[in-house]
């Protein structure tokens, strides 16, 4: 399944999405490029504030830490240079998780951070920051083989999946940026270099590869959407913002 | 060390002494120590290591009187005090106590000790950072977002990989058998915990705290000593023995050793005169400095104290890239490689203190 996206949905907010796919609900806003305090002020180029709200109470240790990762990786795609002495605020607000979550046995930051990526991404064009490239990300799980042979890695499972598959021997997120590069990582478990990286190819192919990709979809595929990577459907919900956007053109 | 402009033997040229040149242009200042013209040596950093080098911990364990087991570990100018300290959990909730009635067994799967461990917060990781250990951090607030980053980290670090064991922090009872049935062995049951609070208080920061931490944190941990608890069943209670010799020590799984790399990416535009295409470095252990240049970070844990090293073993423990995208995946085999490298120093130091 391709995952949902709604844009600028929010009127009071420079830049919004809503984001929906495998359970994970999660509203990102932006505001910028907006004043900045004036401790944070950075002469050559501009702060990036990322704020992440849970689902349930107040923010933890775990949404500081998902804070910092985001903060460092959109920091290196966002145009910073090009609107200095401002601030870039992004609010992440996770809406629902899936119910199996607590019971996968897998790091709940790791399977949320693709989502939370997606999001904040999705909101900062949505609020039309300068960036030099747009990122994709996915979750790859490699369950722990009971015999000697190697275990198929899950691309972006869902938690059920996840459920399922249990235990899971390591899990590996990928963000790679629009020309290929790797822009995050963060793999944890027990894995050797080569599943690593195996992982970090399978991740590629869902993520950015040009064509005969393996689809998000894998077949179960509902739509009959089949063989679309995640830069295809990122290419699609751009466009159809554009179109949105460019309805008084197009008007009779 | 003094270089003004106003020598004897030098005309007053339009340069810049050392420390203000690092200020004014870190970049810059950065670059020109990586791409020394000296063909002589290898390039070296401004911290006088060379980009591959990593810096030797020194590990003195032991030094707290009040805490179970304390370590302080320096890195350079970055130095850690780790203090671990066990308290009792006496009211474990009936779902944790029937969890450990099936755990009696002795051999169980690392997955279900580590929810046992995680679900009732046995271990309690803690960083603090004191006045004055790094410029950045401002007294008096609450803990800043680099702190609460560093215990997120430890703490998920100290889960994933399975380092302590739930039944070195069990407390169990085995009630005598019955006069009925001498010969019937009687269930042994869980009646607490130890839970193990581990501060990690930085006296100076020069770079690189996670590893400095996470070392504070082993040297400490392995030289943790837990007093023998036992249920009193007249008291109803649970007791400590006070004799030292009862104690028992935690047996830790493996040996994980965190090595953070920082990536400098050269600016290609201001060093055009240079023809080889080397414009980003992999800087292994970066201080503060390098640090505050650097964007993107790379940190590899690797443990390989089952004795393999090849690309094929399962060793990695945990890789953790952010901020950039210089490391690809031949890059990241490089790293990895040092980091099995740097697994070996540290578990020689480590080794040659216990």
């Amino acid at each position: 399944m391709a995952p949902e996206a709604i844009l600028s949905h929010l009127h009071r907010a420079d830049g919004s999405a809503t984001y929906t796919h495998n359970g994970y609900c999660v509203i990102g806003a932006v505001n910028g490029p907006i004043e900045v305090q004036r401790r944070d002020e950075m002469p050559e180029e501009a702060t990036v504030e990322v704020n992440v709200r849970p689902a349930v109470g107040v923010g933890s240790p775990k949404e500081r830490h998902l804070e910092t990762l985001l903060h460092n990786t959109l920091r290196s795609i966002i145009l910073t240079r090009s609107i200095p002495r401002t601030l870039v605020q992004i609010t992440l607000q996770v809406r629902s998780l899936p119910e199996e979550e607590i019971s996968t046995g897998v790091n709940t930051t790791l399977t949320l951070l693709p989502h939370i990526l997606h999001t904040a991404l999705l909101a900062l064009l949505s609020a039309s920051i300068p960036l030099s490239t747009v990122l994709t990300s996915t979750l790859i799980a490699i369950p722990s083989a009971p015999n000697a042979r190697p275990a198929t890695p899950l691309v972006s499972p869902t938690a059920p999946e996840l459920l399922r598959a249990k235990p899971i021997r390591s899990v590996h997120v990928f963000a790679f940026a629009g020309d290929g590069r790797m822009l995050l990582n963060e793999s944890d478990g027990v894995f050797s270099f080569e599943e690593w990286d195996e992982a970090a190819e399978a991740a590629e192919e869902v993520c950015c590869k040009e064509e005969g990709g393996v689809g998000l979809g894998e077949g179960v595929d509902v739509d009959g959407k089949e063989g679309t990577n995640l830069e295809i459907w990122l290419r699609e919900v751009v466009k159809r913002k554009v179109e949105l956007e460019q309805r008084w053109k197009s008007a009779r | 060390m003094m270089a003004t402009t106003t020598s004897t033997h030098q005309p007053p040229a339009l340069s810049f002494p050392r420390p203000i040149f690092a200020a004014v242009s870190p970049h810059p200042f950065l670059q020109a120590h990586l791409t020394a013209p000296n063909a002589r040596k290898a390039p070296q950093r401004a911290n006088g290591r060379t980009a591959q080098e990593f810096r030797t911990p020194g590990i003195n364990t032991g030094s707290l009187t009040h805490c179970n087991g304390s370590a302080v570990v320096r890195l350079g100018n970055t130095s850690v005090v780790c203090g671990a300290r066990a308290e009792i959990l006496a009211d474990v909730d009936a779902a944790a106590a029937a969890n450990g009635a099936i755990a009696g067994a002795d051999e169980q799967d690392p997955d279900e000790e580590r929810e046992e461990i995680e679900s009732l917060r046995l271990l309690v990781p803690n960083v603090e950072l004191s006045t004055g250990s790094t410029p950045q951090h401002i007294p008096g607030n609450a803990p800043s977002s680099f702190a609460q980053t560093l215990i997120t980290r430890i703490r998920s670090l100290l889960l994933s990989t399975h380092l302590l064991r739930a039944s070195d922090l069990r407390i169990l009872y085995t009630p005598p058998s019955s006069p009925d049935e001498p010969d019937e062995a009687t269930a042994a049951e869980l009646k607490g915990y130890w839970v193990l609070y581990i501060d990690i208080f930085y006296i100076s920061i020069d770079g690189n705290a996670f590893d400095a931490a996470w070392l504070g944190l082993l040297a400490a941990l392995q030289k943790t000593l837990i007093p023998h608890a036992f249920w009193d069943e007249d008291l109803e209670t649970i007791l400590c023995s006070d004799d030292p010799s009862d104690a028992h020590s935690l047996s830790l799984r493996g040996l994980p050793i965190p090595s953070t790399f920082a990536v400098f990416e050269g600016k290609r535009d201001w060093d055009e005169c240079s023809e080889d295409d080397e414009t980003d470095w992999m800087l292994s252990d970066p201080d503060a400095f390098e640090e505050s240049v650097c964007r993107e970070s790379v940190c590899v844990v690797v443990d390989c104290s089952a004795g393999k090293k090849g690309a094929k073993d399962g060793i990695l423990r945990r890789v953790e890239k952010s901020g950039g995208g210089v490391v690809d995946r031949e890059g990241m085999r490089g790293l990895v490689r040092r980091a099995v490298e740097r697994w070996g120093v540290v578990e020689a130091v480590f080794s040659g203190k216990t």
